[in-house]
């Protein structure tokens, strides 16, 4: 088992800079999941870790090691790829097999080894089976057996339940999750999930345009987002963010919205910051609604409203900003239609630059 | 039909309203396809038209490989002698001979032809720098587009024994030059070295193509597993481009008696006509030379017999062993 470190880590096409300076330190047994936007430079890291890409500039240390020049197979890590990378003319047993084939391991331990990974993905029944005889989530369960059976210091996932329908998701998700409580091994996750993010990591790095936003525990991340970005990519549905302008309240800074009054929390930043454009965040699940105006809320529209069960979804407008409210449907189903506002909790509401979109500073922690 | 289809078709017989109703329905349902699709059947229409004409047609004159064939009588009104043209086919030392020489270039040409453009596809694959891949492609490309004619000449030249390359060489080593095209010996190691030297190359194409569409995520896979080059040209690419490598084999197989004719003609001369002498150069001269028409319809129509048989065969033992098949 080992750690992984990124010092300044770069990738250019050219003249075109892809990832720029990238700087991590994953340790040893952990699982941090890299989640960004499409082309954010999260699967240019992971394949530069793995070797399969050069890495342009900065130093890429695995167990102490640095690994820049180093051939993947010697770099000790096994990738699961998103579209399983299963060789459609070999059956389960010779798919898991064939890392341990082509490093020359006896007939004895590979058979061994085929057995127990079988056993641990509950793919025994199906080791006679070609990849075309499989479903989505047993061919991932092979990838990820060939991943396994050789007992890499970091397993990379290249976004390996893309390719699967929601439900089989939910399910594979756990069980990448049960397997690594169980095997305890290194690991870099990658995808654009941001729920797979929340449920399976460690810790979590956000990155956006080649950069990363912020690094932290999903529920760090979560609560307290460095910027609008995080704030926004975080969270199903993510945070509100409505522009507002500040003032003086009487114990606290108030925000003015266009449709009433929102007490802020006491941040430094917002000392004489009366008159200051700033951007608000509030999640969804922290606005609560109310049915008739009243000081400290704020009033807005009601467009729609999304019934998912034991939840609802309000899609709001203040004056043609979106707002979305989550809330429980048990025994409010009638006030739900006659909202016609919401309030917040102040500790529960983020501040952001208008500018520069970073959260301001001395945001209070709750966890 | 299944059994539903039969269960269906038989309801109409017994209803014949609804039988009419559903005949008027589908030439409907034709009538709009065709409205819908005409431009496709237009873009078929050159093709089956050719079809038609220089593959249909013909079949008609085939009836003179059993009839006694008069020109001045035609086809149609020719008597009939039943299979007595076949009768002195086999009798024949030399359709027998050409059958032989047939089966044995044939049979070298494909263990010796068919692997080189599959190893020529994997070299070319695992040429890096893409300048060199791209001169190389062309050079081993370009005699497919010189003419046959052309390339013979460049191997009469090239095995002359007065300013031949070959015999120049064969000089430096103190030995007497040698006049290979007039020994049945070296007759067939020439022809099937200037055939793969003039396709080898155009075919590589094929499996080239075939080796493109492997994924490229199976050859990530295999380099984070430790897989060499070589390990992965031998467990990757060649049992991903096996399907190609079995349907090129049946058709190759079906061809096999369909030796390059007019190479042989341009190289061939009596002397040779030992080893050299194959069906198709046999149909040749007794057809269009000695005019024997009915007598070389006899010959032509065993060649494709043979050559059916030889598909049928090969599609069913591939579909059998490897799930792999033209039909």
């Amino acid at each position: 088992m080992s750690g992984v470190q990124l010092e300044g880590i770069t990738k250019s096409y050219g003249a075109l800079q892809v990832v720029h300076g990238i700087d991590l330190e994953v340790q040893e047994q952990e699982f941090v999941v890299l989640v960004g936007p499409s082309g954010c430079g999260k699967s240019t890291t992971l394949r530069m870790i793995a070797g399969l890409e050069e890495i342009s500039g900065g130093t890429l240390t695995i167990d102490g090691r640095a690994m820049n020049r180093i051939a993947p197979k010697d770099r000790d890590v096994a990738m699961v790829f998103q579209n399983y990378a299963l060789y459609p003319h070999l059956n389960v047993a010779e798919n898991i097999a064939f890392g341990l084939r082509i490093r020359k391991e006896s007939k004895e331990a590979i058979q061994a080894a085929v057995d127990e990974v079988g056993g641990i993905l509950g793919l025994t029944p199906y080791l006679d089976r070609k990849p075309s005889d499989l479903s989505g989530g047993q061919r991932q369960r092979v990838a990820m057996g060939r991943a396994i059976v050789r007992r890499p210091k970091v397993f990379l996932f290249d976004e390996p339940l893309s390719n699967l329908d929601a439900k089989l998701r939910t399910q594979m998700r756990a069980e990448i999750k049960r397997l690594h409580k169980r095997l305890g091994a290194t690991s870099i996750y990658v995808t654009h999930d941001q729920v797979e993010a929340m449920t399976l990591a460690d810790r979590i790095v956000v990155m956006n345009d080649g950069r990363i936003e912020q690094v932290g525990s999903p529920m760090e991340l979560f609560l307290n987002p460095a910027n609008s970005f995080v704030a926004g990519f975080l969270g199903a549905p993510p945070m509100n963010q409505i522009k507002a302008t500040i003032a003086d309240g009487a114990s606290s800074p108030v925000a003015n919205f266009p449709g009433g009054q929102l007490a802020l929390p006491p941040l430094p930043g917002l000392q004489n910051a009366v008159g200051r454009e700033v951007i608000v965040g509030i999640r969804p699940e922290y606005a609560q609604i109310v049915t008739e105006a009243q000081p400290g809320s704020v009033a807005c529209e009601l467009d729609l409203v999304e019934t998912l069960g034991s939840e609802a979804l309000l899609h709001m407008s203040i004056q043609d900003e979106p707002f979305v409210i989550r809330t429980e449907t048990l025994g409010a189903m009638d006030t739900l239609h006659a909202v016609t506002g919401f309030t917040a909790a102040p500790e529960l509401i983020k501040v952001f630059d208008a500018d520069t979109g970073m959260a301001l500073s001395g945001q209070i922690r709750v966890a | 039909m299944n059994g539903q289809g039969r269960i269906g078709t038989l309801r109409l017989l017994l209803n014949p309203p609804k039988a009419i109703a559903y005949l008027v329905g589908q030439r409907h349902a034709i009538k709009d396809h065709l409205a819908r699709e005409w431009r496709l059947y237009a873009m078929l229409l050159p093709t089956i038209v050719w079809l038609l004409v220089f593959l249909y047609k013909p079949m008609y004159g085939l009836q003179i490989a059993f009839k006694d064939y008069s020109i001045f009588k035609g086809v149609a009104n020719s008597p009939w002698i039943g299979f007595e043209h076949f009768e002195t086919l086999f009798s024949s030392d030399q359709f027998l001979r050409a059958l032989r020489n047939t089966i044995a270039i044939s049979f070298w040409s494909l263990l010796i032809g068919f692997p080189v453009p599959i190893l020529l596809a994997l070299m070319f694959n695992e040429i890096l720098n893409k300048k060199f891949k791209s001169t190389a492609q062309t050079i081993v490309y370009l005699p497919h587009f010189i003419s046959s004619v052309i390339i013979a000449g460049i191997v009469i030249t090239a095995f002359s024994p007065s300013a031949g390359i070959v015999n120049t060489i064969i000089g430096w080593f103190g030995l007497d030059p040698v006049y290979f095209l007039t020994k049945p010996e070296w007759f067939r190691p020439i022809f099937i070295g200037t055939t793969i030297w003039q396709e080898a190359g155009f075919q590589s194409i094929v499996y080239l193509a075939a080796i493109a569409g492997v994924s490229p995520t199976l050859y990530e896979s295999a380099v984070v597993d430790g897989a060499s080059r070589w390990q992965m040209m031998w467990k990757i690419t060649i049992p991903s481009i096996m399907p190609t490598i079995i349907i090129m084999l049946i058709i190759r197989i079906g061809n096999m008696l369909e030796v390059s004719f007019e190479m042989i003609i341009l190289l061939y001369q009596p002397s040779t006509y030992e080893t050299a002498d194959v069906v198709n150069t046999f149909i040749y001269r007794q057809g269009l030379q000695n005019g024997q028409y009915d007598f070389a319809a006899a010959a032509g129509l065993f060649n494709a017999v043979i050559a059916f048989i030889l598909v049928i065969g090969a599609n069913t033992i591939s579909k059998r062993y490897s799930r792999t098949s033209l039909w």
